[in-house]
């Protein structure tokens, strides 16, 4: 909506849910502070300024949109471990219940997010075919014994992207809390996958600066941007107990940053095969 | 075969775990007797025993969801608060924990983490919504490996939820976002733990989906490491569950 008036970006789907939400705010039912306030302050265009804002972000499309996004993500992750599992030799025995419990949720958050999508009246995107050498750039890659390493590498860079990722897309889901709060708890998940296969790999859990660590450059996508120190207008390195409690690393690492849907597409593109 | 209606205690940190007052009460049920072994009392007054007041014994800290966004980030503060400062008394005993190097090094980034937390949110709520903790641990060995490393796997596992099952009352996608940035760093730290309590299983994620707790049922399990006595006012009357809906 940047560069359009907003009544060019109001479609009748958003329209049918100002109008559903006008009733609830007739009927007395719960309504947001800055609505709240606005209507507190007797300005009419305050207080449509706000509903405007807020039905945006509940548009039915925009969290079909997530969801089928989160799909893609959850796809070439499960198949990424289903291979992974399956292929004799590849992962050390030692590791193995590891990868199968990871197998086993990446297995069922494709599943939870399908049905999270069919109940919205909506049809799962079918999965694309993957391509894990990222088209040439994991050259060789098969999943074959011996390949151990670059598996671990590449899980990495899955799930820390699957982190970034649902993080961005949060936002978009802000007025549907049960479609919110289930994508909330999948994003914990891939941040637990993560820490453990960050430190498997000998890194630790969490990540420092923008660091990629000793991954391939073409990952460098996924790293970019975390050492964001600048939280809700808060500079959180020069905090005044940051510089004896870890400095700027650890002011990083105590938080993830979100990636937008364009960058987690320009990641995750390499790994789809163009046929 | 022990007797079933002779209670043991052999140490003071016995008398507060539930499953004791649950014995406990049963024991007096049926006129049972209780023995308190002489280790139960020669524990106090050491880095181990029962010290310092009881959980909610406190003056009331009422977080009022009137406040909107601020009351929710108050409930992360208290809960950051709470981190900083057990992972601060963590670090501070590492001598005599039993913990290795490694694992000292783990912990030493979490407890950073955590104090850059709280100092965050203090930040953010300013002196207006601001307020500070008073924390107790009654069970806690801080000379003890496993108690440390199983308090600290509760305290992240409890965060996650915490934050998972709060996010829903945030009306600012900047909050939002910004609850999500500290959430995902707390499951980092619980996959950690886990792994350093048992390694190579699938101990570091054992759900599909992780918790999402209502603020009432986070702040009764926090509330046995807190003075204050945690109240809600205003709280909210629905709560949406997560997929396991155990919040």
């Amino acid at each position: 909506m940047d560069q359009k008036t907003l009544y060019d970006t109001i479609d009748p789907e958003i329209l049918t849910r100002v109008n559903a939400r006008q009733e609830e705010i007739s009927k007395g039912a719960s309504i947001n502070s800055k609505l709240a306030a606005a209507l507190a302050l007797g300005s009419i265009p305050v207080a449509l300024a706000a509903l405007t804002k807020d039905v945006f972000a509940q548009a039915p499309s925009d969290v079909l949109d997530v969801l089928q996004f989160a799909l893609l993500l959850e796809q070439l992750e499960a198949e990424f471990y289903d291979r992974g599992v399956a292929a004799s030799g590849l992962i050390d025995a030692g590791d193995m219940a590891i990868f199968a419990q990871i197998k086993a949720h990446e297995d069922a958050h494709v599943t939870a997010i399908q049905a999270l999508i069919t109940g919205k009246g909506a049809t799962p995107n079918a999965k694309p075919t993957f391509d894990f050498t990222a088209h040439g750039a994991v050259a060789g890659f098969n999943f074959s014994a011996g390949q151990y390493e670059t598996f671990k590498a590449l899980a990495q860079a899955f799930e820390d992207t699957g982190v970034r990722a649902y993080k961005g897309q949060a936002p978009r889901l802000i007025n549907d809390k049960a479609v919110l709060t289930a994508a909330l708890t999948i994003h914990a998940v891939e941040a637990r996958h993560a820490s453990e296969i960050r430190r498997l790999r000998g890194l630790k859990g969490w990540i420092t600066g923008a660091s990629r660590d000793d991954l391939p450059a073409f990952t460098q996508g996924i790293y970019d941007g975390e050492d964001n120190v600048m939280q809700g207008g808060v500079d959180v390195s020069s905090l005044s107990l940051t510089a004896s409690n870890g400095g700027v690393d650890a002011a990083t690492e105590a938080f993830d940053e979100p990636l937008t849907k364009a960058q987690v597409t320009a990641i995750v593109m390499p790994f789809i095969a163009t046929s | 075969m022990a007797q079933k209606n002779t209670l043991v205690i052999s140490s003071a940190d016995q008398l507060l775990e539930a499953r004791t007052r649950r014995d406990f009460l049963k024991v007096l049920g049926v006129g049972g007797v209780m023995v308190l072994l002489p280790t139960a009392l020669a524990a106090c007054g050491d880095n181990n025993a029962v010290t310092g007041p009881r959980p909610g014994s406190g003056n009331a800290l009422t977080i009022d969801f009137a406040n909107g966004d601020f009351a929710v980030l108050q409930f992360a503060y208290a809960l950051e608060q709470l981190e900083a400062d057990f992972y601060t008394k963590v670090v501070a005993q590492f001598g005599s924990s039993g913990l290795s190097a490694a694992e000292q090094a783990t912990l030493a980034d979490i407890k950073n983490h955590e104090i850059i937390h709280r100092e965050f949110l203090k930040a953010a709520l300013g002196s207006t919504y601001g307020f500070t903790i008073t924390t107790t641990y009654p069970a806690v060995n801080f000379s003890s490996r496993s108690s440390v490393l199983g308090t600290a796997a509760n305290f992240e596992d409890l965060g996650v939820a915490a934050y998972n099952g709060a996010a829903q009352y945030l009306s600012s996608t900047d909050y939002l976002t910004l609850a999500g940035k500290i959430v995902s760093v707390e499951a980092r730290h619980a996959s950690a733990i886990h792994d350093l309590i048992a390694p190579k299983t699938s101990a570091f994620a054992p759900k599909t989906f992780d918790d999402a707790f209502s603020p009432t049922k986070v702040a009764g399990m926090a509330q046995g490491y807190i003075v204050d006595k945690l109240a809600f006012a205003n709280a909210p009357s629905t709560f949406v569950q997560g997929p396991n809906n155990n919040g």
